[in-house]
């Protein structure tokens, strides 16, 4: 009896043996080494997924789509997971569009995170997924994403800008305004089953994405459309290095339009060249020639320099100051302001120069916005480049007043000439209506009045005898409207110093109707191989801005002005000097 | 009855055991429900799972359908398809044309509207006419 209890008590004490061992071990696992194997627990079936926000579009001012996302996926692989790489080769090869052999030996290996392949359709991602699910095979997976698409392919790619292939806005708006567009990611902590199944009812904290902000711009694809198919024309017809031309709204300084040669395909921005992906309108600097001739005579006006019975010698063509001789392309004797402008003459421009002290002549040219950056929201804009006047040497002035020894930007040349359409006030490029739904859009920018109505008023009536037959420019003219504009011919800067022979800028400013100006748009033509004696602004540039002019006119149903008599309209075609 | 016998005997406490009863279904039964209710609830995040799943689905297949729009519609495509002529622009007859007030011709008052230039805006100078009847 006693050996009987003896085997009792034995066997007791070995049973409380092995539970204690096995509490020790529970204890060991649940308390001691609690956090190591959570952590591992959690490394294999927690994840924090990212919840991608959606990109903010980009819109013209009516609403159309400038730049979209097109959904896509990411397929990704759980080497872990994958039982028989093979088969599951076999099954999703087709979908992804990759060789059996080469997606099987990328499954082959036994790490838990493998992107398979990026950019697959939805459509195919989710084909993909349902023949698995067919198969019962499992360890692929498919993660959210999207790719920029530019449904107007090289229109407004200067404007636009693109995206790379991580995201992120690499030129134009995609880039200056990149927080607004591209929104903040989410995440959500989620654990799996072992096949890699969300299991819902474990769901952890989440945040969901803020997505990226529509951006409404001020152009008009309407008008875009326009713009790049008359610089196309005139690119392919004249040859040039390049061609660029903008339109505007002069009274509140809203960019319509912006069209530049050579151009690239944001699509493909891989393929384009650095020179073809360069913004001309705003990075480009130029010697803007007669153009600037606007901002001599309206500050000399506006100074009381000179009035509208101010009359200057222009010494018939030829005319010698400090060591150098100003020559006109047609010799004339005294001229007024209005025939110093629709006569392009130099003299009459430099003589004016004259009567001004140095610092208020700088001092207006300063103010008309040159030498500064206009703040136009786009990457890569310059300054330009105007002297000082203790740099100046005796001729600096002088040329200057006719648009050399200076550089500007087209962009600078279009709010100047703004400033003489719309009264005399600058105003900052508006490119951006505004940033998000229901946005009341970018805050107004100061206004600077550079002259005075009067002095605005007389130049942009002087500069409609641009387009007479009398002036540079007959050819820029638009049927049924009044338009003021000034032709410039420079010529091409030496990179060794001096000027190129026979190679110029042409460039053309206008605007219309004159009384109540609705569009301003200038045309610039880097270097036309058209030889020297047809390459001018008034024949080069001036029939690209009325061809644009006449279709944005069309376009915007605009009323012809009543006093545009039909013997003027259609008449252009006369023995005309141009320049 | 013998006094042995007597001390043998145990009084089953009813009472205690119908408590005990009840108290171990009752836990049974909460213990089931607890199971059903996590088995029900698996059940319903599966669904909502498989809910947000075809709502993505959805949502994406939209956008990209609106994408495929976008690009099909766009002003280079549409001028493309044009070139090619799968799609042609028809001139407005002037019969189509419900008019408020008559329109004036350029010899009344010596405005010449840019609308007079119709083929030329649309299709560029010395593009005949015939094209647009085509």
């Amino acid at each position: 009896m006693k050996g009987f209890s003896g085997r009792i008590g034995l066997v007791c004490a070995l049973l409380v043996l092995i539970f204690t061992g096995f509490a020790w071990r529970l204890i060991h696992l649940q308390v001691l080494e609690h956090d190591q194997f959570n952590a591992i627990a959690a490394e294999k079936h927690e994840q924090r997924k990212v919840l991608p926000a959606r990109r903010g579009r980009i819109l013209d001012r009516n609403g159309e789509e400038l730049a979209v996302n097109i959904p896509v996926r990411t397929v990704t692989a759980d080497c872990t997971h994958i039982k028989d790489p093979v088969a599951l080769a076999k099954v999703t090869a087709p979908f992804l569009g990759m060789p059996e052999q080469e997606l099987a030996e990328k499954l082959s290996t036994k790490r838990p995170y493998v992107v398979i392949r990026k950019e697959v359709s939805e459509d195919k991602a989710q084909d993909m997924i349902r023949a698995m699910e067919k198969a019962r095979l499992h360890g692929l997976s498919t993660e959210e994403d999207s790719f920029r698409s530019y449904p107007n392919k090289e229109m407004l790619c200067h404007v636009l800008g693109y995206v790379n292939g991580s995201g992120h806005g690499k030129d134009g708006i995609e880039k200056v305004f990149e927080a607004n567009l591209a929104g903040h990611n989410g995440f959500r902590h989620i654990e799996h089953d072992r096949k890699g199944q969300e299991i819902v009812v474990y769901r952890g904290a989440e945040q969901l994405p803020d997505k990226g902000s529509d951006i409404r711009l001020t152009i008009d694809m309407g008008l875009q459309a326009i713009a790049e198919h008359e610089v196309d024309e005139a690119y392919k017809t004249n040859h040039p290095v390049s061609a660029t031309a903008i339109l505007a709204d002069p009274n509140t300084g809203e960019i319509l339009a912006l069209a530049s040669r050579p151009n690239y395909d944001p699509n493909k921005f891989n393929l384009a060249k650095a020179d073809d992906m360069r913004n001309r309108a705003i990075s480009d600097i130029y010697e803007p020639g007669s153009v600037f001739k606007i901002v001599v005579t309206s500050a000399a006006y506006n100074e009381g320099i000179v009035d509208d019975k101010t009359r200057i010698f222009c010494e018939n063509g030829c005319f010698s100051y400090g060591g150098k001789t100003i020559k006109d392309h047609h010799g004339s004797g005294d001229l007024s302001i209005p025939e110093i402008l629709m006569k392009s003459s130099n003299i009459g421009a430099a003589k004016i120069a004259l009567r001004m002290k140095d610092q208020m002549f700088y001092d207006y040219v300063r103010n008309f916005g040159f030498g500064t950056r206009t703040g136009i929201p786009l990457p890569g804009e310059v300054r330009g480049e105007v002297i000082p006047p203790h740099r100046w040497d005796m001729i600096t002035k002088t040329r200057v007043a006719f648009g050399q020894s200076i550089s500007v930007t087209p962009i600078q040349m279009v709010m100047a000439m703004s400033a003489i359409a719309n009264g005399g006030r600058l105003l900052k490029p508006k490119l951006v209506l505004n940033v998000g739904e229901g946005s009341s859009g970018l805050p107004e920018a100061p206004v600077t009045e550079v002259v005075k109505q009067e002095s605005a008023n007389y130049i942009a009536n002087a500069l409609e005898k641009v387009v007479s037959n009398q002036g540079t420019a007959p050819l820029a003219r638009v049927n049924g409207y009044r338009v003021a504009g000034k032709t410039g011919t420079a010529q091409k800067i030496s990179p060794h110093g001096g000027y190129l022979a026979g190679r110029y800028i042409v460039s053309f400013a206008g605007f219309f109707p004159v009384n109540k100006p609705r569009i301003l748009g200038i045309v610039i033509v880097d270097d036309a191989k058209l030889g020297e004696t047809a390459n001018y602004g008034g024949s080069v540039a001036g029939p690209v801005f009325s061809k644009i002019g006449e279709k944005a006119a069309r376009y915007l149903d605009m009323d012809p002005e009543p006093g545009e008599s039909a013997s003027r309209v259609g008449s252009s075609t006369a023995a005309v000097s141009v320049r | 009855m013998s006094r042995n016998r007597r001390k043998t005997t145990n009084v089953i406490e009813v009472n205690f055991l119908a408590r005990m009863i009840v108290l171990v279904f009752l836990l049974g039964l909460a213990g089931l429900f607890f199971v059903y209710l996590k088995n029900q609830q698996h059940a319903v995040g599966n669904q909502a799972r498989e809910m947000e799943a075809e709502l993505r689905e959805a949502e994406a297949k939209n956008a990209a359908l609106q994408a495929k729009i976008s690009s099909w519609t766009s002003r280079g495509a549409l001028q493309q398809r044009l070139d090619e002529g799968s799609i042609r622009l028809e001139a407005i007859r002037d019969t189509a044309i419900a008019r408020v007030t008559p329109p004036i011709p350029a010899e009344a008052d010596g405005v010449l509207r840019t609308a007079s230039r119709d083929s030329d805006v649309r299709f560029g100078p010395g593009v005949p006419q015939r094209i647009l009847k085509r």
